[in-house]
């Protein structure tokens, strides 16, 4: 195969890749500099759809949102994860795989289905969680979790984190059965109980996996929709609204493609931005 | 020889082309579904083929979308150019206007006055109508209404109110007694603008509802001021069931059915299923007005209406009319009474009556019927898209006490200002 030749084989993908891919972006960014009304494009206006994004309230709250999301992601899914890979390296294989397989089930269950089911744990007029907690005599704590301002987005990222959890087990698992058994075994013999291995053999050798990790959760907080959307919509108020979200709503329900078309760039320029940390990153 | 053996065929073809060229074929989308307890699309079905006289050797192509989802469709329709030539879609008013604003829709003024569709009242027509013309024949109307349970309130003594005062003493007793007085879910965000617009139409008034809708009056006037209040009060008063912004509108209606709670404020598009779902004698009642000079009333809209594509052929459009006229006529409207678990715009009491509806369906329409003049806007479909989008939430803070009735109407007086210089305005 000459060097002429070559492109000529990337071509059929290449082609695919533009028509479903680059040119659709494209169109995006070009609905992002008109007027619309009604789903029909009027007049060019230039950057006025990224202008109105400054006094956007509603923008700069989903992408708070979608902040806090990114950082509960890193803080809960990312460290349960990890200490059960940790705890689990050291059992034995069949016990291995079957944890791996209850802590991965989750994540096979489809966002919409385990927003359905959450709604119906947090549900206040028959919630699995309100009735455990009078069970126990904590009925006072009882609320209405999913209807509330303060406590509607805690709530959806506790879901998010179950979704998410058992992925960075396995992940996490599969690096630490990747690591030299050696290492641990030196550092028993010196007299290192677990905690110790732990801190300063396990985590600092996992540092590209947790920066994996990490970034792909990232990204993934700022994409995810239909676990909001199923559950609240946005709501109460505008409590659970992400960019996503605010997407849909701007698009579908008012039908202003224009503006929508400007968060869309918005949301890409994020992600795009955090793939490329994250590529830069687990290269290195 | 050869020539005459290749004719006949060749003639055959391009005559079988020519008529399917010429035949007039209907597209049309609709919402009503073929299956489930209160379908309307067999009648739907059954009333293409009693009308088809009516269109004159032309065709229906129908396609049934979801309610639920029609709405979008159809601006994605819009967009694309691809509207049906027949839409039976929702809402009028505010939307409506703006597909006749970009020029999607054909005006109907020439229909209305060849059919002398009468049984559209100017409140409906106006709904229907954008810039003095007419783009929508509403056919199916919704009424807002107290649906209770008449058992309830008997064993605990309780009768249905006549005066605003009443009815807030009937909802303390009902909280005494550890019964909810309303079953309210507002998770799907929709539900509070129905039973805002109650309280707004009988505080407000229909008149001071129109110099904010069509003229310069502030949505924070102090009597809109004081609808919104009366609103946070019932969810503060505990009107409503505990994390009611959690609780779905299917759910709050069980709740009412299973006997938990006592009343439900809801329209009469959810009629059937309420009286298919009761195990128990239920009845229904307007709620009084709640300002001393407010007459009595209700909110009402129609529940869709039928609009014609502005794209398609003038063939295709004076078929289409012909079939809705025949859609609307007193046979068809009969048949929607009795088959289509629906009521049409124009139907009285006495036909309802005369047509054997279940005795709730003509408690609810002849109580809402009786107060034409002061009935008022629902304004789920009255608003632009726009101004809806703001609503839905700031309903949601306002009932769950996280915003003042003045925030929430300053919102929507910003949400309001920003359609009207975008010209997203209806007016009739």
């Amino acid at each position: 195969m000459s060097a002429r030749t070559a492109p000529l084989f990337i071509l059929p993908a290449f082609l695919l890749y533009a028509a479903f891919v680059v040119i659709p972006i494209l169109q995006v960014v070009g609905y992002s500099f008109f007027a619309w009304d009604n789903g029909i494009a009027q007049d060019f206006i230039g950057f006025a759809n990224y202008a109105r994004l400054g006094s956007d309230q509603i923008f700069w709250a989903a992408l708070w949102h979608n902040a806090i999301w990114v950082v509960l992601t890193l803080a809960f899914p990312l460290l349960a994860g990890l200490l059960l890979a940790s705890i689990l390296a050291e059992r034995g294989p069949r016990t291995v795989q079957i944890m791996s397989a209850i802590y991965f089930i989750p994540r096979t269950i489809p966002l919409v289905v385990a927003g359905i089911i959450w709604g119906w744990i947090y549900n206040p007029l028959f919630g699995l969680l309100n009735y455990g907690l009078d069970l126990v005599g904590l009925g006072n704590l009882a609320g209405a979790w999913l209807a509330e301002e303060g406590t509607a987005l805690l709530s959806l990222n506790v879901v998010g984190a179950w979704t998410f959890f058992g992925f960075c087990v396995v992940i996490y698992l599969g690096a630490i059965q990747s690591i030299d058994p050696s290492l641990y075994e030196a550092a028993e013999i010196d007299g290192a109980k677990w905690w110790r291995k732990f801190c300063d053999l396990t985590v600092p050798l996992l540092k590209n996996t947790t920066f994996f990790l990490g970034l792909y959760a990232a990204i993934e907080a700022m994409r995810f929709f239909d676990l909001i959307w199923v559950t609240t919509q946005g709501g109460p108020g505008y409590a659970t609204e992400v960019l996503t979200t605010h997407v849909y709503k701007t698009f579908f329900l008012v039908g202003d493609f224009g503006y929508a078309a400007a968060l869309s760039v918005v949301l890409l320029v994020i992600v795009l931005g955090l793939s490329a940390i994250s590529f830069r990153l687990t290269r290195a | 020889m050869k020539r005459s053996i290749w004719t006949a065929p060749l003639a055959l073809v391009f005559a079988t082309q020519a008529i399917a060229q010429d035949a007039v074929v209907v597209t049309q989308w609709d919402q009503f579904a073929q299956s489930g307890i209160s379908a309307a699309g067999p009648a739907m079905d059954e009333l293409i083929a009693s009308c088809q006289p009516a269109l004159n050797g032309a065709s229906v192509l129908r396609t049934v979308a979801p309610s639920i989802g029609i709405r979008d469709s159809y601006r994605l329709a819009v967009s694309a150019g691809k509207t049906p030539d027949l839409a039976y879609t929702w809402p009028a008013a505010s939307v409506l206007a703006g597909y006749a604003r970009v020029g999607a829709l054909a005006p109907l003024d020439e229909y209305y006055a060849k059919y002398g569709w009468d049984q559209v009242n100017p409140f409906y027509k106006g709904r229907n109508s954008y810039d003095g013309k007419a783009y929508g024949l509403p056919m199916e109307q919704d009424l807002m209404g107290v649906y209770y349970n008449k058992e309830l309130f008997k064993e605990n003594g309780l009768s249905v109110p006549k005066t605003y005062a009443e009815f807030q003493a009937l909802a303390e007793t009902l909280k005494g007694k550890d019964i909810i007085p309303i079953a309210f879910g507002n998770r799907d965000r929709w539900p509070a603008t129905n039973t805002f617009s109650l309280i707004l139409g009988l505080t407000a008034g229909r008149a001071l509802e129109e110099k904010v809708l069509f003229g310069d009056e502030p949505w924070t006037n102090p009597t809109f001021v004081q609808a919104a209040q009366t609103f946070q009060d019932w969810a503060k008063a505990d009107y409503f069931p505990r994390g009611f912004n959690g609780v779905g509108y299917d759910e709050a209606n069980a709740l009412f059915l299973s006997g938990k709670a006592a009343m439900t404020v809801t329209g009469t598009w959810v009629l059937q299923d309420m009286i298919r779902g009761a195990d128990f004698d239920m009845g229904v009642f307007m709620l009084p007005p709640i300002s001393a000079d407010v007459p009595p009333g209700t909110m009402w809209g129609e529940g869709s209406q039928w609009q014609l594509s502005a794209t398609s052929t003038p063939a295709v459009r004076n078929a289409a009319a012909a079939y809705l006229n025949c859609l609307v006529s007193p046979e068809s409207r009969q048949i929607w009474v009795q088959k289509g678990h629906s009521v049409p715009i124009g139907t009285t009491p006495e036909e309802l009556a005369a047509w054997g509806a279940d005795p709730v369906v003509q408690e609810f329409f002849t109580a809402g019927l009786a107060t034409p003049d002061a009935n008022f806007y629902d304004l789920h479909t009255t608003l632009p898209e726009s101004v809806t989008q703001v609503l839905y939430p700031e309903l949601q803070r306002l009932a769950g006490g996280d915003a003042s009735p003045e925030d929430f109407l300053a919102s929507l007086q910003a949400a309001w200002a920003a359609a009207d210089a975008n010209g997203e305005r209806w007016r009739p």
